[in-house]
């Protein structure tokens, strides 16, 4: 039954998404995924953030494609981080079904009226002296790409590291994909 | 304290963006990280996080109000630039524009409203205490209320006025540099206080007296632009305008004359009045309306009797005479001409002169007026009086620094004031002084609007969140503080309802002040009126403006204060960026000088660098000898901007304020003069002048860097021909340059390089660029160059990837100073590239010198080979928190560009035509499928050159403009006998000498 | 001249020593050293300390603590690396080259020449890391296989460098060693104690049988064969970091004999300037005699002629090249701003050496060692004046001509790259012999009765 809820939930979240015509960028369907009751979440990879935010709950369960929260990183170099006013968006009617979920959503609410921001735990970084658009990676290979470098973050329940981000793992896609390797493109 | 709180509002705006973390990253430099992600509560609509937002708005650096566009990323304006739709800079920002980042984001600003506890120390007060204090002080004052400002052609002007009627006090306006005699002067030759607009463009033949036009005068982004487009060679139109610079001293615009005339100071106003004489004698002008009355009392200045007096031979004058009757003649008098006590006189004198060429209402245009008629240097001077007689109870300052500029009487008056209350964002001289500090916000953090022309109504808008959020604007401060309702916005918003109604045409007026905060501004034709001469004129010709008599020693050479093209009046002296610009002229960067001339220094035995104590009769100061042929023997000149005493950590305390040396009196005119008799004792001491030019015993003319072609020779080349191109190899070289060539072909087949490039190239036309170094501050916000300070400037260690060279040369014209712009010049076949071990320095496929500043391993033999000396090294990690060298205290590293990477210590760094711009563009054109355009990349030095010198684009794409410029006969390579084959192209500079 | 000197000069073969006193006399260097040792050790470590002290503010603050100024973005460290380097040379020409041409006065000082050049190499070595700006980063001049797929730079004189210095310090050091083991195997059996253990374990088993050296003799000669290119190459490939820029007084065909001759005159200089002090110490006045010093002498000279010349042909294309940057180059050389470091040079290397034409000066020990010292500086000027004044006087962009004023950073570590060198020598000296046992008993005559043979 609280599966049954959860559903509940997740498709009014959908619905409120679907109302966004971001949300227009699902691109092709994914398999669903239920995404699991999570008891211990100690022994989840990935480091803990303020909010216990749920990727598998969000963008794996609900369906909810990764443009509409991370809405900049079709057209710009940045990827964006969603405002709380975002998370307000679904989650002023989104309540949460158990009692953790109600805890977590109830942490969004309370910043909000407090206008104090989360800090979130950065996951992936790149060196000062490395430039990477975006933009230009989604245009090359589609919307639904994202996991080829953040894996499949709609299976994670705490988001973590998943490939190396090092400049050797950049040449080995540039290389297979035939695509410049000049220094100067992401070094300047 | 609002540090945590700025801290947090930084971290903020980083959180949205890796472009940011890169930033943060950078400052610690190497791979520091940002750790956290904090998001934006609510996403403000008009930012994309890693997408600049641009903000239309007013540089208020100087008076003339140039409308800008402020480049805004993640919430923090990172670069300004000349807004194309503006009415006045056109698209371009000088040096002191740039440099605005560098007061937004200024480490000493004032944080807190400050006042003055018992023992005298200030202490931070909240500012519903300040503000209740300040109300009680504006209503205690009933009537011995004076409120000071600077010029203020807007709105704030106007608030300041009513407020300052309401409270039954006065509003002075002081600018140290005004324009009295300009406007006292016109009174006399036209009857109108007006300051007309001068059509440099038009010109064919421009005399200018002593104004310099193309640095501090008026408008100099304007002018400058103007003045390119008529003195600039193009094969298009051949007539290329002569430009006469009359002055002891050879100031930027004197440099860009093609011939200079030192007269005695203050005898131009004959030297004038004789030119006008010869053109009525001789009939060289079509007969103005009563010139009739003139001729007679012209006859008396004759050439042969005013060269007597002024030292300029007859036959010159004579000679521009013809010249300048010949074509659309402009003469301009200001800067040193019209700060002599006989200033108005020699502006009326030349205002006779622009009367009988004609040039009244062709290139001089009454109507579109100059809006620099608030304020006078008397009405200060009163003011200092009544301050002096305590009959001033409450002053108020803002927007202005009158403890730098004026003496010990200043100081006297202002201890006689019951309460001083300053309202600033910085603790200048004055501000340190007061009983009341409340901290202003920037102009870039502030609404306010200007109207520096008649028909032309600049808007200014705050283009970010403040830097401090506990600094108000102070238009707020002083409505609150008197009580008044709304706030300033509101008040500019209701006079703009009145600019509506002129210009609305029906719009409503949403739309109306949208669009014009869109644009920056709304303008509308000023119709151009006519003047006659005016009834006294008779008395300035009959009473000839001679050499006036000046306070000092009557046998002391005279000196002349002139505002510093980089600090102007000093207040720019606290930005590194300004302080670290070498001065156009002497190249002299972080303290100031005396300009001698080398007999002089040799009759006194003293050269470059030695000490002299200059003793005039309202001061004396210590000043560092320049020795330099661009000023007439015998005279001296010094300039503003330093010596300050408060103000900031790189303003206080560096080398001598030139004020010092001046009186505090108004002269004649209602202005202050600004020339003074001095006594020169030499001491025994010395110091290093902290300069870029070379040795001067090896310095030579530049032949080898800078070509130049007469006139004549340069209307008579045709299209293909190539006077400067030599073979770039000897001809036993041919095999092997052909076998090279096939080499680099099958070469460029390969990999990256296979496929159509482009080939980034740059043409510089060198009879456009006047050395004015706008460029060279441009690159420094663009692509986050540390200032090194002097200490590292006096041991050749100043890291400005583009540095303009400045060269004397004679010829027989006299002496002639030649600038160029020297920049990497992304050779073909660089030779920095094979000799770096680690391929840190290397071609990329679009023909650049990459430069990859995480490979670099600072070897520093790329810098060796490179005969062009335009590779950098980072001696020191200038971006270490707290470190001895660190160039970005914050929160100056909130300028930093997100897009380029802050270069640690031990790495080589250099010019790549802004490659974060090409990337952008290039990214950009992908998403929409399409190509870069010709004209879609502007490097920063190219954008904000106000003459339009620099053309940058593809020489591979024949349709381009740099393909076309570069293709000029005019067009050569520096040391194109290395056969490097730059990227750049220069274009030969055109001189009006007589030929050889 | 004295009689005595002649006849000392004249016969090379120490016939007034048999086996046991060679033997003996070099063993006794090896004797517990006296205070002087001591003394001298320490300074030598002072120096280092020092060194390493100012190394250590480089890293942490950057190179802008040595007196380094655009243009000049090469001064006293890479003066110090070529200086170095050339010292090293004479002992590879003397050990190996002079071994194969047979010439028997070289057994008696060829091992200080050798330990001279190993230690020599070694103190070079280090001012190429030294005087990068990331000196952590060092390793990428390294050719090793990387997930970046980056390599270095083979076209890059810096790189040929490394791969020469490298070559040049494993050669040198193996023909050291080789040289060494039948000594030490000698030493071994009339030391005691622990030096008997160190001994023991680094003479490799030496017995000296005639089945060892059967083998050893052609190693040793084929190692020479090995090392005696290396002499002419590594100090050319040293002279192409400056002739293959295009740097006005860099960019000459000349510079590879130039410096190769350069360092060979450094070199031998530098032995004499070992020698005559360690001859004395170790009073091996028996092994390494007046005719050594001599020959040395007559090395410095020929060597001090070619560089002459070398000098005079630049100055000659300088000015015959016409009005060109080459000539303002030397111009500057000359009458620039660094006038006197050009004449030190001049004086030191191409007139002193003319006073060598007299056999009485080349006999004198004090004036040999006064030469030798001037020689020594004079070589590092040229080095200083190639490097650091001509990049000051850099004559096509003649804004940017700027002066140059090393600082304590430079002064400091080029102090402590001595300490080093010295250091290591003192260290040797003591420890092993300096002076060949094998080599001289080869150039004595048989004795009467064999048997006694250690």
């Amino acid at each position: 039954m609280t599966h049954g809820s959860t559903r509940v939930a997740a498709g009014i979240a959908l619905l409120v998404c679907v109302a966004v015509p971001l949300a227009a960028q699902g691109g092709q369907p994914t398999p669903a995924v239920t995404a699991p009751v999570i008891s211990d979440t100690g022994s989840l990879k990935g480091p803990r953030q303020p909010i216990f935010f749920r990727h598998d709950v969000h963008a794996g369960q609900s369906h909810i494609p990764c443009l509409y929260c991370h809405y900049s990183a079709t057209v710009s170099s940045e990827p964006g981080i969603p405002s709380l006013q975002t998370c307000g968006g679904c989650h002023f009617i989104v309540g949460g079904s158990t009692p953790t979920h109600q805890a977590e959503i109830k942490k969004v609410r309370e910043l909000t009226s407090s206008n104090h921001a989360p800090e979130w735990v950065r996951i992936h970084t790149l060196p000062a002296f490395v430039h990477f658009p975006h933009m230009r990676h989604i245009k090359a290979l589609g919307t639904e790409s994202c996991n080829r470098c953040h894996g499949e973050v709609r299976e994670m329940p705490q988001v973590y590291q998943v490939a190396p981000l090092t400049m050797g793992w950049c040449i080995n896609c540039h290389l297979q994909r035939q695509v410049t390797r000049d220094c100067v493109v992401c070094h300047y | 304290m609002s540090d945590g709180m700025n801290r947090r509002r930084f971290l903020t705006v980083l959180g949205a963006t890796g472009g940011g973390a890169a930033l943060l990253g950078a400052c610690g430099v190497g791979e520091e990280q940002a750790q956290k992600l904090i998001p934006y509560l609510t996403q403000p609509e008009d930012q994309v996080p890693g997408i600049a937002t641009w903000y239309a708005t007013t540089c208020r650096e100087c008076p003339s109000g140039c409308g800008v566009r402020a480049k805004v990323r993640e919430g923090r304006v990172i670069k300004l630039e000349g807004n194309p739709d503006a009415q006045v800079g056109r698209g371009h920002l000088c040096a002191r524009g740039q440099a605005a980042l560098e007061g937004v984001y200024n480490p000493d600003r004032v944080t807190d409203p400050l006042a003055r506890n018992a023992q005298g120390q200030f202490e931070k007060i909240s500012w519903t205490d300040a503000l209740a204090r300040f109300g009680a002080n504006l209503k205690g004052a009933n009537g011995h209320l004076a409120i000071l400002t600077g010029q203020e052609s807007g709105s704030f002007g106007d608030l300041v006025d009513e407020l300052a009627k309401s409270l039954g006090g006065r509003h002075v306006v002081y600018e140290p540099f005004a324009f009295e005699a300009l406007r006292e002067g016109n009174r006399l030759a036209f009857g109108t206080t007006a300051v007309p607009s001068y059509d440099f463009a038009r010109a064919s033949y421009i005399l200018s007296f002593g104004a310099d036009f193309l640095d501090t005068w008026l408008s100099p982004v304007d002018h400058q632009t103007a003045f390119a487009r008529a003195h600039g060679f193009a094969a298009g139109n051949p007539a290329m305008a002569k430009l006469v610079f009359v002055g002891p001293r050879m100031s930027l615009t004197g440099m860009n004359a093609d011939e200079w005339l030192a007269p005695v100071p203050g005898t131009e106003g004959r030297l004038a009045l004789a030119v006008a004489s010869v053109i009525v004698r001789d009939r060289l002008a079509s007969a103005q309306p009563d010139v009739g009355r003139l001729s007679g009392l012209l006859g008396r200045h004759t050439p042969d009797a005013v060269a007597a007096v002024c030292g300029i031979d007859a036959k010159t004058i004579e000679r521009v005479a013809r010249e300048l009757a010949a074509g659309d003649g402009l003469v301009v008098a200001g800067g040193m001409a019209a700060h002599y006590p006989n200033g108005a006189e020699i502006v009326a004198a030349v205002n006779v002169l622009n009367y009988v060429t004609g040039a009244v209402g062709k290139t001089v245009q009454f109507g579109p007026n100059q809006n620099v008629e608030a304020g006078t240097f008397g009405q200060m001077a009163e003011l200092v009086a009544d301050m002096a007689g305590g009959r001033i109870s409450v002053l108020v300052v803002t927007g202005t620094n009158p403890g730098h500029s004026l003496g010990g009487a200043f100081w006297q008056a202002w201890a006689k004031v019951g309460t001083k209350v300053v309202i600033s964002p910085y603790l200048d001289e004055t501000a340190s002084a007061a009983d009341l500090v409340l901290p202003e916000l920037h102009p870039l953090e502030q609404w306010n609007d200007s109207r520096p022309r008649a028909g032309v109504w600049a808007l200014q808008q705050p283009v970010m969140q403040p830097v401090y959020a506990t600094a108000r604007a102070a238009g707020d401060v002083l409505l609150a503080a008197a009580g008044k309702p709304g706030s300033f916005k509101d008040y500019l918003q209701t006079s703009w309802h009145a600019v509506h109604g002129r210009l609305g045409h029906g719009t409503s007026f949403d739309d109306f002040w949208n669009d014009a905060l869109a644009k920056g501004g709304v303008a509308s034709a000023a119709s151009v009126e006519k003047v006659r001469l005016a009834a006294g004129v008779e008395r300035i010709l009959a009473g000839p403006p001679d050499a006036p008599a000046l306070d000092g020693g009557a046998h002391d050479p005279v000196l002349i204060a002139f505002p510093s093209p980089t600090l102007y009046d000093g207040r720019g002296a606290n930005k590194p960026w300004l302080q670290e610009l070498p001065d156009p002229v002497s190249k002299i960067m972080w303290h100031s000088w005396v300009e001698v001339h080398p007999d002089t220094a040799t009759s006194w035995g003293v050269t470059d660098g030695d000490l002299v104590v200059l003793q005039s009769p309202f001061g004396a100061v210590s000043a560092p000898v320049w020795m330099t042929p661009a000023i007439r023997p015998g005279v001296l000149a010094v300039p503003t901007g330093q010596g300050h005493t408060a103000f900031g950590r790189y303003a206080k305390d560096r080398s001598f304020n030139a004020f010092d040396l001046l009186g505090g009196a108004a002269n004649g005119y209602a202005g202050r003069t600004f020339t003074v008799r001095v006594s020169v004792k030499t001491t025994g001491d010395h110091r290093f002048l902290a300069t870029n030019v070379g040795d001067p015993r090896e310095l030579g003319g530049g032949e080898e860097i800078v070509r130049s072609l007469t006139y004549a020779k340069a209307k008579a080349l045709k299209p293909g021909d190539r006077p400067f191109r030599a073979r770039e190899y000897p001809v036993y070289a041919d095999s092997a340059e052909a076998g090279w060539a096939v080499a680099q072909r099958t070469e460029a087949a390969r990999g990256n390089y296979a496929g159509h490039q482009p080939r980034w190239a740059m043409a510089i036309d060198l009879a456009r660029c006047t050395g004015c170094s706008a460029c060279v501050t441009a690159c420094y916000a663009e692509n986050n160059l540390p200032t090194v300070g002097e200490d590292l400037v006096l041991r050749r260690r100043q890291i400005s990837w583009m540095r303009i060279e400045r060269y004397w040369r004679e010829d027989d014209h006299g002496l002639q100073a030649v600038v160029t712009p020297m920049l990497c010049q992304q050779c073909e076949q660089a030779p920095c590239e094979p000799v770096c071990p680690v391929f840190a320095a290397y071609h990329t496929p679009d023909g650049l010198n990459g430069q990859v500043y995480n490979r670099c391993v600072g070897t520093r033999y790329c810098a060796n080979n490179c005969a062009y000396k335009v590779r950098y090294f980072n001696w020191f990690n200038f971006a270490e928190r707290g470190g001895e060298w660190e160039a970005w205290p914050a929160p100056l590293d909130w300028q930093l560009n997100p897009d380029v990477t802050v270069r640690e210590k031990g790495v080589m760094e250099k010019c790549t035509f802004c490659v974060q711009r090409i990337r952008g563009a290039q990214n950009q054109a992908r998403l929409e499928d399409r190509t870069v355009q010709d004209g879609e990349i502007t490097p920063a030095c190219a954008q904000s050159c106000p003459s339009e010198a620099i053309v940058f684009g593809d020489l591979h794409d024949p349709a381009s403009r740099v393909a076309q410029v570069s293709a000029d006969p005019r067009g050569y390579h520096v040391f194109e006998e290395l056969n490097t084959r730059p990227g750049i192209t220069y274009l030969a500079r055109v001189v009006h000498a007589e030929e050889a | 001249m004295t009689t005595h000197t002649t006849t000392r000069a004249q016969t090379p073969t120490h016939h007034t020593l048999s086996y046991d006193d060679v033997t003996r006399t070099i063993a006794r260097t090896l004797g517990s050293p006296g205070r002087g040792y001591y003394v001298l050790l320490a300074c030598a470590v002072t120096m280092l300390g020092i060194g390493v002290i100012c190394l250590l503010y480089l890293f942490r603050y950057g190179l802008g603590l040595a007196g380094y100024s655009m243009p000049t973005y090469w001064a006293v460290y890479i003066t110090c690396f070529v200086f170095w380097v050339g010292i090293a040379h004479s002992g590879t020409l003397i050990s190996a080259i002079l071994f194969l041409f047979r010439s028997g006065w070289r057994t008696a000082v060829y091992r200080v020449a050798e330990i001279m050049t190993v230690f020599a190499v070694m103190t070079a070595g280090l001012f190429p890391l030294i005087h990068i700006g990331r000196q952590w980063f060092f390793y990428w001049l390294v050719p090793y296989p990387n997930e970046r797929g980056l390599w270095p730079n083979f076209k890059s004189p810096l790189v040929w460098d490394e791969f020469a210095i490298g070559t040049y310090f494993t050669v040198s050091t193996c023909f050291l060693i080789m040289g060494l083991i039948p000594d030490i195997a000698a030493i071994r059996d009339v030391a005691t104690g622990w030096r008997k253990k160190l001994y023991t374990l680094t003479a490799l088993g030496w017995r000296g049988t005639n089945e060892q050296w059967r083998h050893y003799r052609p190693a040793y000669l084929y190692l020479a064969a090995l090392a005696t290119p290396l002499v002419l190459s590594v100090h050319s490939v040293v002279s192409w970091d400056f002739a293959m820029s295009q740097v006005p007084a860099w960019h000459e065909t000349l510079f590879a004999p130039y410096f190769v001759a350069g360092a060979i005159y450094s070199g031998c200089a530098m032995v004499i300037t070992l020698l005559i002090p360690l001859r004395a110490f170790f009073q091996l006045e028996e092994l390494v005699t007046l005719h050594h010093f001599e020959n040395l002498a007559k090395l410095i000279l020929l060597t001090g002629m070619i560089v002459c010349y070398a000098y005079v042909t630049e100055y000659f294309f300088a000015w015959y090249g016409g009005p060109t940057p080459e000539r303002e180059a030397f111009w500057y050389r000359a009458f620039g701003r660094f006038w006197w470091a050009g004449w030190t040079m001049n004086v030191c290397n191409a007139f002193l050496p003319w006073l060598l034409w007299s056999k009485r000066i080349r006999t004198n020990l004090v004036a040999l060692f006064v030469i030798s010292i001037f020689v020594n500086l004079g070589m590092w000027m040229e080095r200083f004046v190639i490097i650091a004044v001509h990049l000051a006087g850099e004559p096509f962009e003649s804004y940017v001509r700027a002066g140059y004023n090393a600082t304590w950073a430079d002064w400091g570590i080029m102090l402590g790259s001595f300490g080093w060198f010295f250091m290591w020598f003192l260290l040797f000296v003591k420890n092993f012999p300096a002076v060949s046992v094998a080599e001289v008993k080869e150039e004595l005559p048989p004795p009467e009765h064999a048997g006694r043979h250690r």
